[in-house]
Formats: C-alpha cells, sequence, structure tokens
C-alpha cells in the first residue's frame, strides 16, 4: 500500500512539472501583454521600465525558473492588477468562499444523490424512479449557470426570498450552495442507482433472498458495501465537475472565489496570478486522483499491487 | 418485446422476420417518449432557425425598436425587446442558428477526428493503438470544460475557434466507440475473406469496417452535438466565446443577470432557450444510442 502511495506521489510530481511548463510556455506564447498599450496607454520607455521590472524581458526559460524557484518557497509573486499585495494573500482570501460554498454543496448535494439514487434502484419505475433520472438529466446536461439563474429567478426575483449575489451573512449562502449542490447530486443519483441495480441482479442478492435475509439487511449491509466501489469512481469525475462548476456558480452569483479569478486573470495577461492558479488547480486534481485511487485500492484489493487502474 | 415475438402465432413470426434493422431500431426509439418528444423539440427549434428570416420582424442586429428599448414581451415582440432595441424573440432564434450551427460543427469535426484514428487504432493495433490511448488518456485527464475556458480566453474566442475548441475535446468519445465497433469486427468472416482475397488494409477499413461502424458513428456525432453547445454557452457566458454582436444564448445570460430584478425577460428567455436546447438533443441522442445499439445501453 505504501509503496503504491508512494509510486502515485511521484506521478503527482511529474504531472505538475509537466503542466507548470505547458501553461507557461502557452500563457506566453499568446500575442499580448500585461501592459499592452489597449488597455495602459503608457510610453514605450515606462512599459520597458515595467516589464524589466517584473523581469518579463528575461528569456522564457529564465522566467520559468524564477518562478518556479519562487514557487518552491511558496512564494507566487505579485499580481500584476493589484501589486499592492501579493497572489498568495489575494488567492488566500479568494479560498475562503470557494471551499464553504462548494465544499457545503457537496456534503449536501452528495448524501442527497446517493439517497434518491438508492430510493430509485429499490422502487424502480416508480415516480421517485422518474424523479431521479429527471434530476440526474438535469443536473449532467444543463450548464451549471443555468440551475443558478433558474435558482435566482424563483427565490430572489419572483418569490424574492433570498438575496440573489454577494458573500457575507449565510443567507447569502442559500442559493449558490443549492446551485453547487446540483452537480453531486446528479452525478450520484445516476451513478448510485446504475450501481445498485447492477447489484441487485447479481445471483448473491437471489442466495441472500432465498436465505429469508430480511430485505433492509440485503440492501444496507450486502447491497450497499457491494456498489460502493462504482460510487467511488464518481468522486473525481464530481469532484472536477464542482471545481469546474465554481467558476460559473461565481460569476453568477457574484461571489469573491477563486473561480472569479480564473477567467479575469487569462484576459489581462496576469501571469502570476494566473499560474498560481493553474497550479493549484492541478495539485487540487492530482490530489483527488491520489484520493480516489487510495480508495479504490482499499476497497478492492483485486488492483492493489498491480498499481494500475481499469 | 422479445417476449412478445416468442408469443406471436407462426405466420406472423415469418414475416417478423423480414423487417430490417432500421425497422427495429424505428421501434425501439418510438417506444421511448423521452427520446422521441426530446427529437420532436429539436426538429421544431431546426426548423425555427431555418427559417429565422420568415418568422421574425427584423434583422438580428438591428436595433429597429430603440424607442420600445427594454420592453416586456407583447403581442408585436413575443420575448420582448432588449436593452439595444432589438427584438429578443429575434435574438433568441438566431441564437439558436449559432447554438445549432455550433453544436453541429464541433460534432463533425469530432467526428472528423474521432472517427479515422479510432478505425486505424482498432485495426492495427500495436504502436498505433498504444499512441491513441495514450493520446486519449491524456484528454479524459484533463477536465474539457477547463481546458476550454483556458484556450477560450487566450485565443480571446470567436466562431471558429470555439467550433476548433469544441472539436478538439469531442472526438474521444466518438473514436472510442468507433474503435470497439472495428474491434470486434475486424476479425470477422467476411473481413477475413476480403483479406485472402487481397483486399487491402485502406479498402478494409473504407469498405468494411467504416461502414459497419455507421450506428456508433452517428451516435458519436449525435451525443458530441448537445456537449458542443454547451461549451460553447459556457465560454460565451464568460466573455470568452462568440463575441457580440454575434447573439449567443450563453452571452445573453450573462447580459441578462444585469437587469434580471427589472427586465426579467432579458434572463428568462435565453435561460429557457438553452436548457430546452441541450435538454431535448441529449435525450433524442441517448434515445438514439438505444435505439441503434442497444449493447451500449447504461454508459
Amino acid at each position: 500500500m505504501l509503496s503504491f502511495i508512494l509510486r502515485r506521489l511521484v506521478s503527482v510530481a511529474v504531472t505538475f512539472f509537466v503542466v507548470s511548463v505547458v501553461i507557461f510556455v502557452m500563457m506566453h506564447s499568446i500575442p499580448g501583454g500585461p501592459f499592452d498599450a489597449g488597455d495602459m496607454p503608457l510610453p514605450p520607455a515606462v512599459r520597458e521600465r515595467m516589464m524589466a521590472q517584473y523581469g518579463l524581458d528575461q528569456p522564457l526559460y529564465v522566467q520559468y525558473l524564477r518562478y518556479m524557484a519562487g514557487v518552491l518557497r511558496f512564494d507566487f509573486g505579485v499580481p500584476f492588477q493589484s501589486p499592492g499585495e501579493t497572489v498568495v494573500s489575494l488567492l488566500a482570501s479568494a479560498w475562503v468562499p470557494s471551499l464553504v460554498l462548494g465544499g457545503l454543496g457537496v456534503l449536501i448535494g452528495a448524501p442527497l444523490g446517493i439517497l434518491l439514487g438508492m430510493a430509485a434502484a429499490l422502487r424502480r419505475n416508480s415516480w421517485v424512479d422518474y424523479l431521479a433520472s429527471a434530476v440526474a438529466t438535469l443536473g449532467l446536461t444543463v450548464p451549471v449557470f443555468v440551475t443558478s439563474m433558474l435558482l435566482i429567478l424563483v427565490f430572489a426575483v419572483w418569490l424574492g426570498w433570498l438575496p440573489s449575489s454577494g458573500w457575507g451573512e449565510p443567507r447569502r449562502w442559500i442559493l449558490p450552495i443549492a446551485a453547487y449542490a446540483t452537480i453531486p447530486m446528479a452525478t450520484y443519483a445516476r451513478y448510485t442507482r446504475s450501481a445498485m441495480l447492477d447489484t441487485l441482479n447479481r445471483p448473491f442478492v437471489t442466495v441472500l433472498r432465498a436465505k429469508g435475509l430480511s430485505e433492509r439487511r440485503i440492501v444496507f449491509g450486502h447491497v450497499l458495501r457491494n456498489s460502493a466501489l462504482p460510487m467511488v469512481t464518481v468522486f473525481l469525475p464530481m469532484f472536477i465537475g464542482t471545481a469546474t462548476g465554481s467558476i460559473f456558480v461565481e460569476a453568477m452569483f457574484r461571489i469573491p472565489g477563486l473561480g472569479s479569478y480564473f477567467v479575469s486573470s487569462i484576459r489581462t495577461r496576469d501571469y502570476p496570478t494566473e499560474m498560481a492558479l493553474m497550479l493549484m488547480l492541478t495539485v487540487m486534481f492530482c490530489l483527488a486522483y491520489l484520493i480516489s485511487d487510495i480508495l479504490y485500492a482499499w476497497l478492492n484489493p483485486r488492483i492493489r499491487t498491480g498499481g494500475r487502474r481499469e | 418485446m422479445t417476449a412478445e415475438i416468442g408469443l406471436a402465432p407462426p405466420a406472423e413470426r415469418k414475416r417478423r422476420r423480414e423487417r430490417s434493422p432500421l425497422w427495429f431500431a424505428w421501434r425501439r426509439f418510438s417506444a421511448n417518449r423521452a427520446a422521441v418528444v426530446g427529437g420532436a423539440v429539436l426538429g421544431l427549434i431546426v426548423l425555427m432557425a431555418l427559417l429565422a428570416p420568415l418568422i421574425t420582424p427584423a434583422g438580428p442586429n438591428e436595433q429597429a425598436f430603440l424607442r420600445n428599448a427594454y420592453e416586456g414581451p407583447s403581442a408585436a415582440h413575443w420575448f420582448g425587446v432588449d436593452d439595444l432595441g432589438r427584438d429578443f424573440f429575434t435574438r433568441i432564434v438566431y441564437g439558436a442558428r449559432v447554438s445549432l450551427s455550433i453544436g453541429f460543427a464541433a460534432a463533425f469535426c469530432a467526428v472528423l477526428i474521432g472517427l479515422p484514428l479510432g478505425a486505424l487504432a482498432g485495426y492495427y493495433g500495436g504502436w498505433i493503438d498504444w499512441v491513441v490511448m495514450r493520446v486519449i488518456e491524456i484528454f479524459s485527464v484533463v477536465p474539457p470544460l477547463l481546458a476550454a475556458l483556458l484556450f477560450g480566453a487566450l485565443s480571446g474566442g470567436g466562431f471558429w475557434t470555439i467550433i476548433l475548441i469544441a472539436g478538439l475535446f469531442g472526438w474521444v468519445q466518438v473514436c472510442l466507440l468507433i474503435r470497439a465497433q472495428v474491434l470486434a469486427f475486424k476479425e470477422k468472416e467476411f473481413v477475413r475473406a476480403a483479406r485472402a482475397l487481397g483486399a487491402s488494409p485502406g479498402y478494409i477499413i473504407r469498405h468494411h469496417l467504416v461502414p459497419n461502424a455507421i450506428s456508433p458513428i452517428i451516435v458519436g456525432f449525435v451525443l458530441a452535438i448537445p456537449l458542443a453547445m454547451m461549451l460553447e454557452a459556457s465560454l460565451s457566458f464568460l466573455g470568452v466565446g462568440v463575441p457580440p454582436p454575434t447573439p449567443s444564448w450563453g452571452q445573453m445570460i450573462n447580459i441578462g443577470t444585469n437587469f434580471m430584478y427589472f427586465y426579467w425577460h432579458l434572463a428568462v428567455f435565453p435561460t429557457a432557450a438553452l436548457a430546452v436546447t441541450v435538454l431535448a438533443t441529449t435525450l433524442f441522442g441517448d434515445g438514439l444510442r438505444d435505439a441503434l445499439d442497444p449493447t451500449l445501453k447504461g454508459s
């Protein structure tokens, strides 16, 4: 198990390196820079000084090495858009809304989705089943900003029960959390249902029924445990979906979170902020991979020695 | 369904044996109510997009109703008038054109990339298959929406750029579907016979394997459409997709958020249009997949 985790950590480091190079090169190879004439009418001499000040006149590999040396000391540079701060302090305050809202969304949405999927599998072709597949289809096909918009229109504009945007008192959290929750809810409803149906059709369930076990013990003691594996697999896409969704949810609800910086930093060519965000996302995704792999290996001894999934 | 066939009297059975696979596919499809409704709605939207100039009062970018700007829905303006004095129904209908053409073009791109790669990987195996599968692995690790956002933001968006980006992130599924089909067929007797008769690999792929993979190709194509439409809307929503004044639903939703408390129609109609279209296309595609190839069901 330990060597399995170690191997995975090495691959995380390699991924981190590759992604950092690719993003860095991509970022700089696109025409345009942070101090272009379009946004900032500066005399050429001033622009050159600013470029030199931020080291942007250096060859690309020097810039890369400098930046990565800083990253190792947990120094992600200074955001061009607000030079009075550091990227770390900027993003440190942006973490909180994303983590609170996204985290609560997953914590509420995933159990609801699992319950819905279970109910749907146990009562096939009942109204619960139809509800579950409607929720799953809607949540998985309609973009999250559309769901957010519908939530805002109904609960903020028409009914006037809740504020539509902002960050602050918990009343403002309710709608964004609901929007976030649709992603894990839809994912888990669909996969729990199909995993449970798969297990329910296996011969050992018939044997358990023949032995006279109560339906409750069959479901909770056996079927659920045997359906857990596919549900763990879903963790990763669900996590990625939620993280990507945060860009849209935060844009919709005007929340000053991490996602809101994603597009703005790319558009203003704010290299340090952009790089820091991308690296953070990479680490997050790699960790999510690692966790789901470890859970997978832990739950399924058959693949533990192979070290490879699939 | 099979039970029905089993119970039918012998004469009936003989007649049914003559039915073509397409007939059974159609029967399976029409039994799926959600798919039929999805297909009908999609057909209606396609029709509206095609007939756009005939059913709308003005061009999509014409500020013909500046004096009525922000006006709510009425008999003259079904969906109201937008902030710049353009008939909003017109904008929505032309938005369907943009959304659908990007969806179809991107799906076409996806098939264009996925079909040859899938066929080659499936037929030759070996190192070609290895390379293709590694590329697919990379694409499956990178979250498509995020990467597309990055590309969109870096390139500044644009109609054709979005099609390329959506095609680039849509071919994987098509490729896998076709590869699986080719793998299943390449050792069948008729392919061996063709090989024994001296047919070249290229001939076998083009004349035997690809025609036999027609249903996964159609399924892959149709399923790629809603994904591309969603991608376009998402990018346009964040302002890195199709730039104004080209009407795009995602972009309209973004603008609509500024006015939703005062002019609700600017937010409601693009949201509804996008949700209905993506949903209808997905339901139609899922139904088509189940009807054309029941073995793919539940993936």
